[in-house]
C-alpha cells in the first residue's frame, strides 16, 4: 500500500484535566473512505478539530503529503487541501448556494463555476438552482451545499463530522452514493465521523475506532470486522452493577401510552412508545443521543404540548395539562442541559434553587425572600451543596454542586415520579457517586424513575430494566438480569438481531 | 510566549455599580473641566454656580427635582423592562404619547371633582405610554422582532403625530400660530408641595418604590428574571417567557407615559413639542449607569436633573448649557468602562493551554 496521504502519530490534547486525545495515532489513505467511530465524548471531534487546525495539540506530529507541519492552523490546514464539515452548518443563511460556494478564496472555479456545479450538483442530487438562497433549502440540501463547499475549496482531505444525524434514510442511501462518487472518481479522502455503526458498515473502507481518547483501533477491514467487535471495541467492558436491587415495586406510578410526535418538517422523532414505571423502579432509557430522548422527557414533563398518545401521573391523565400542574402532581425532571434549562444562567444561586416550587414561596403577588433563603439552606445542607456566595450568579458553582442543587431542588419534595436525563455528564467519578446515590436512594424511597442516559455503566449500575430508543422508537426493552452489552449496543446501533 | 485573555470575574464587588458611577462621575468632572479650561474659563468658578444654582435655594432644588421626574419615572420603565433583558429605546415616545393620551381624554371627558379628574388623567397617561409600546409588545412577541429598532422607530412616529396634532386638529387659535395645543384647566394642574416642587415628585418617590417592589421582592420579578435568564428555563419551570416579556414591555412603557403625563400637568400644561426635552433618551443613561437598579436610578436622575437646571443657567456668564449633556454622557462612558473593569479579569494564559 502506498504511504499514507495524512498521518498523525502519539498527538495528545487535555482539556483542564481531561485528557480528551491521549496518544492518538491515526493515517488516512488517498481516495479512500474512512470511518471513526466512537461515543460521544470518545475524542473524534478534538481529533478531527486538530487535523483542520483549530486545536493544536500538546505533543504528536501531523503529517500531510508527506511533510511534517509543526504549528498547525485553519489556513495551513486548509492549504494543504483538510476540509471539514462541522455538525452545525457554517453557511451564511441569506447568500445564495452560489455565493456561499465561492465564497473561500482557495475557491478553484473561478471562471467555470456552473460546468463544476452542474457536475456536483448532479452527484449530489440537488435540484435547486445556483441562486437559490441558502434559507430556501432543506436541512439535507444544506448538508449538501457544505459538502460541496469543500470541493470547491478543493479541498482533498473532507472530515464529515456526523453528516447523517440530520438526514433521512433516503437523504443518508443518497449522501452514501455521492461520496462513494468522490472517492472513486475525484479521489479524495473521506473520513465519516459517526456513532452509527450501520452507516459506518454502509459507507467506509476502513474503520478506526476511539473509546476515552484513545485509538482502540486502527484501520479496521471493514468488510472483515463483524458489528459485535465493533460494539466491543467502541463500548469496552462494563462494570457490574454494585448497587442492590431488591427494591420493592409498587403501584404504577408513571404510564406513557402511545406517544408519537411529529415535527414541523414531518419527521417522526417519537413513534409509538408506551412503557410503564412502577413505585421503586428504575426504568433505564438507552440510545445514542438524537433519537429522540430529550423528547420524550419533553413530552412526560409538559414542555411539549403537540403530541399524540397520552401521559398518566398516578393512573391520572395529565395529557392536557401544563408544566407546573404536572409538578404538583409530584413530577420531578432533571433535565439534560444543566446550565441553559435547568438553571438559568446570569440568575443568582438563590432564584435557581427556587424554580421548581417558587409559587410555595409567595403570598399572592409577593415573593418571600425568606422563606426562599430558607428552603436553599435546607437544600445546602441536606445535599452537602459548596455555594459560598448565594446572591453570586449559579455559575460561581462548580459543575458537580450545580448539578447537585439541580438534583437536590428536584428531589427534595420526595418527588413519586422523577424523569433524570443525563444526570452525571461531564461530572468527576465523585460527583457521579454522589448522584447515583441520589437516585437509588430515591427509588428506595418508592419514586418511580425514568433515567436516559448514553452512559452504559450507569443504567446497568442503577436501572431494574432497560428500553433502548433508536430513530424515535422502543426497539429493545429488557430486564436487568438478561440484558447484555451486546444486545444493548445492537439496538442502539439500530441492528436487528 | 504569553497570551493576555479577558476572563469575566465570578464575584463581583456588590458595590462594584456604585463605585462605576463615582469613578465615570469624576472622569466626567476632569473631562468637563478640561473643555472649560480651553474655553478659558475657571471650572472651579464655573462648577460651583452651577452647584449653586441647582440646589443652592429651595427654589432651585424643587427646579432640579422637577427635571428629574422624568427623567426617574422613564428610566425605572426602562429598567423593568431589562428585568427580561430587553431594551426600551421608546421612552421618549412614551413621554409624548402619554400626554397625547391625557390630552385624549382631558378634551373629551368633564369630572367636577379635580382630585379624581387629575387622578383619571395620570391613568390615561399611563395607559398611553403602555399603548405606545403595545407594537412593538406584539411583534416581539409572536415575531421576535428585535425591540430596540421597534421602540426607537416608534420614537419617529410619535414625535410626528404630535406635530400633526399641534399644528391641525388639537391646534390652538388662541396661542398666535405657535404650534401648541390649548391649556389644560387650571384646575386639574398638579399642586405644588414645597417651593416650585411638583406633587408630581412624591408620585415618582411611590413608582421608585413600586419599581424595586416589583422587581425585587414580588413573583412576577421573579419570574421575569428567570424568563430574563433562559427562555429555555422558563418554559421548564412552566413560565410563559413570552408573557413576562410582553406585560413587563406594558408596564415599562406605562411608566414612560406617566412622566409625561405629570410633565404636562406640572410643566408645560398643553401638549406641545416642550414635553420632552430628551428625557427619554437620557433616561437611557440614568437607567445603564445604575446596573438598572431604582434606588439607584432615583438618585442618579435628581444628580442629572440637577445637572441640567446648572447646565441652563451657566449660559448667563457665557458657558454652553451643552456642559452639562458633555458630563452627563461622559459619565455613563466612565461608569460603563469602570463596570468593565469590575466585572473583568485579564488573564496570563499559556499559548498551550
Amino acid at each position: 500500500m502506498s504511504s499514507p496521504i495524512l498521518e498523525v502519530k502519539s498527538v495528545s490534547k487535555s482539556f483542564g484535566n481531561i485528557k480528551a486525545l491521549d496518544n492518538v495515532d491515526f493515517y488516512l489513505q488517498k481516495g479512500v473512505v474512512h470511518g471513526l467511530l466512537g461515543e460521544n465524548g470518545a475524542g473524534k471531534s478534538s481529533l478531527m478539530n486538530v487535523l483542520s487546525g483549530i486545536y493544536l495539540p500538546e505533543s504528536g506530529t501531523i503529517k500531510i503529503k508527506n511533510q511534517n507541519i509543526h504549528k498547525m492552523n485553519p489556513d495551513i490546514a486548509s492549504s494543504f487541501g483538510v476540509g471539514m464539515v462541522h455538525q452545525e452548518f457554517r453557511l451564511i443563511e441569506s447568500f445564495t448556494i452560489k455565493d456561499n460556494l465561492t465564497l473561500s478564496k482557495a475557491n478553484i472555479f473561478t471562471d467555470n463555476f456552473e460546468e463544476a456545479y452542474e457536475k456536483y450538483s448532479e452527484i449530489f442530487t440537488l435540484n435547486s438552482s445556483y441562486l437559490t438562497p441558502i434559507n430556501e433549502l432543506s436541512v439535507g440540501e444544506k448538508q449538501k451545499v457544505e459538502i460541496m463547499k469543500l470541493i470547491f475549496k478543493n479541498s482533498e482531505i473532507m472530515l464529515l463530522d456526523e453528516p447523517t444525524a440530520v438526514l433521512t434514510p433516503q437523504e443518508t442511501l443518497q449522501l452514501k452514493e455521492s461520496l462513494d462518487q468522490l472517492s472513486q472518481e475525484d479521489d479524495k479522502t473521506i473520513v465519516l465521523i459517526t456513532h452509527k455503526l450501520k452507516e459506518i458498515k454502509d459507507f467506509t473502507e476502513r474503520i478506526f475506532v476511539m473509546k476515552n481518547g484513545k485509538m482502540v483501533a486502527k484501520n479496521l477491514e471493514t468488510e472483515k470486522v463483524t458489528d459485535q467487535e465493533l460494539i466491543e471495541l467502541m463500548m469496552g467492558e462494563v462494570k457490574t452493577s454494585n448497587f442492590k436491587k431488591d427494591n420493592k415495586k409498587g403501584d404504577v406510578k408513571l404510564e406513557v401510552k402511545d406517544i408519537s410526535l411529529t415535527n414541523s418538517e414531518q419527521f417522526k422523532s417519537l413513534d409509538d412508545i408506551s412503557f410503564t414505571i412502577q413505585s421503586g423502579e428504575i426504568l433505564g432509557v438507552a440510545g445514542v443521543s438524537g433519537n429522540g430522548q430529550v423528547e420524550l422527557a419533553n413530552v412526560i414533563c409538559g414542555i411539549e404540548k403537540e403530541f399524540q398518545g397520552r401521559v398518566l401521573i398516578n393512573s391520572q391523565d395529565v395529557s392536557k395539562k401544563g408544566v407546573k400542574s404536572r409538578k404538583k402532581l409530584s413530577l420531578s425532571y432533571i433535565p439534560e442541559n444543566r446550565l441553559g434549562v435547568g438553571l438559568a444562567p446570569g440568575v443568582s444561586v438563590l432564584d435557581n434553587s427556587a424554580i421548581k416550587e417558587y409559587f410555595k414561596a409567595s403570598y399572592g403577588p409577593h415573593l418571600s425572600k425568606g422563606k426562599m433563603l430558607g428552603y436553599l439552606n435546607d437544600l445546602i445542607k441536606q445535599f452537602a451543596i459548596k455555594a459560598p456566595d448565594v446572591k453570586a450568579e449559579i455559575s460561581t458553582l462548580s459543575g458537580g454542586n450545580m448539578q447537585k442543587l439541580l438534583m437536590g431542588r428536584e428531589l427534595i419534595s420526595n418527588p413519586e415520579v422523577i424523569v433524570a436525563a443525563q444526570p452525571t455528564r461531564g461530572l468527576d467519578v465523585s460527583a457521579v457517586e454522589a448522584i447515583h446515590k441520589l437516585i437509588i436512594n430515591q427509588r428506595d424511597k418508592g419514586s418511580a424513575v425514568l433515567l436516559i442516559s448514553e452512559d452504559l455503566d450507569e443504567l446497568f449500575k442503577l436501572s431494574d430494566r432497560i428500553i433502548v430508543l433508536y430513530e424515535g422508537r422502543v426497539v429493545k426493552e429488557v430486564g436487568i438480569d438478561s440484558a447484555t452489552i451486546e444486545t444493548i449496543g445492537y439496538a442502539m446501533a439500530g441492528i436487528d438481531e | 510566549m504569553n497570551k493576555y485573555i479577558l476572563s469575566k470575574k465570578l464575584y463581583r464587588n456588590e458595590l462594584a455599580t456604585f463605585y462605576s458611577f463615582l469613578i465615570g462621575f469624576l472622569i466626567a468632572l476632569a473631562v468637563g473641566s478640561l473643555i472649560l479650561f480651553i474655553q478659558e474659563k475657571n471650572p472651579f468658578d464655573v462648577f460651583s454656580l452651577m452647584l449653586k444654582l441647582s440646589i443652592g435655594s429651595v427654589n432651585s432644588l424643587s427646579n432640579s427635582l422637577n427635571k428629574a421626574i422624568p427623567l426617574i419615572l422613564a428610566g425605572l420603565g426602562i429598567s423593568i423592562i431589562n428585568s427580561v433583558k430587553l431594551w426600551n429605546i421608546g421612552a421618549e415616545g412614551q413621554i409624548f404619547m402619554g400626554a397625547i393620551a391625557l390630552n385624549f381624554v382631558y378634551i373629551n371627558t368633564s369630572i367636577n371633582n379635580s382630585q379624581i379628574y387629575i387622578l383619571l388623567l395620570l391613568v390615561s397617561g399611563f395607559l398611553g405610554g403602555a399603548f405606545c409600546i403595545l407594537f412593538p409588545a406584539i411583534t416581539k412577541v409572536l415575531f421576535g422582532v428585535n425591540e430596540i429598532i421597534t421602540t426607537l422607530l416608534t420614537n419617529y412616529i410619535v414625535f410626528g403625530l404630535t406635530i400633526y396634532l399641534i399644528n391641525g386638529a388639537w391646534k390652538d387659535p388662541a396661542s398666535l400660530n405657535f404650534p401648541a395645543a390649548a391649556y389644560v384647566n387650571e384646575s386639574v394642574y398638579l399642586p405644588t408641595v414645597l417651593g416650585k416642587l411638583s406633587s408630581g415628585f412624591l408620585i415618582c418617590i411611590l413608582f421608585t418604590l413600586i419599581a424595586y417592589y416589583i422587581k425585587d421582592k414580588s413573583v412576577f420579578g421573579y419570574e421575569m428574571r428567570i424568563a430574563g435568564g433562559s427562555e429555555l428555563t422558563a418554559i421548564y419551570a412552566g413560565i410563559s417567557a413570552k408573557q413576562k416579556a410582553f406585560f413587563a414591555m406594558l408596564i415599562g412603557g406605562g411608566f414612560a407615559g406617566l412622566a409625561g403625563a405629570i410633565e404636562l400637568l406640572s410643566q408645560t400644561h398643553r401638549v406641545s413639542t416642550g414635553i420632552s426635552q430628551g428625557f427619554g433618551y437620557t433616561a437611557i443613561i440614568v437607567a445603564a449607569i445604575t446596573g438598572m437598579r431604582p434606588i439607584g436610578i432615583f438618585l442618579v436622575g435628581c444628580l442629572f436633573g440637577a445637572l441640567t437646571i446648572g447646565g441652563s443657567v451657566i449660559q448667563t456668564i457665557g458657558v454652553s448649557s451643552y456642559i452639562a449633556e458633555i458630563i452627563q454622557a461622559t459619565t455613563l462612558f466612565g461608569a460603563l468602562i469602570a463596570q468593565f473593569f469590575f466585572s473583568y479579569e485579564i488573564l496570563k494564559k499559556d499559548e498551550n493551554d
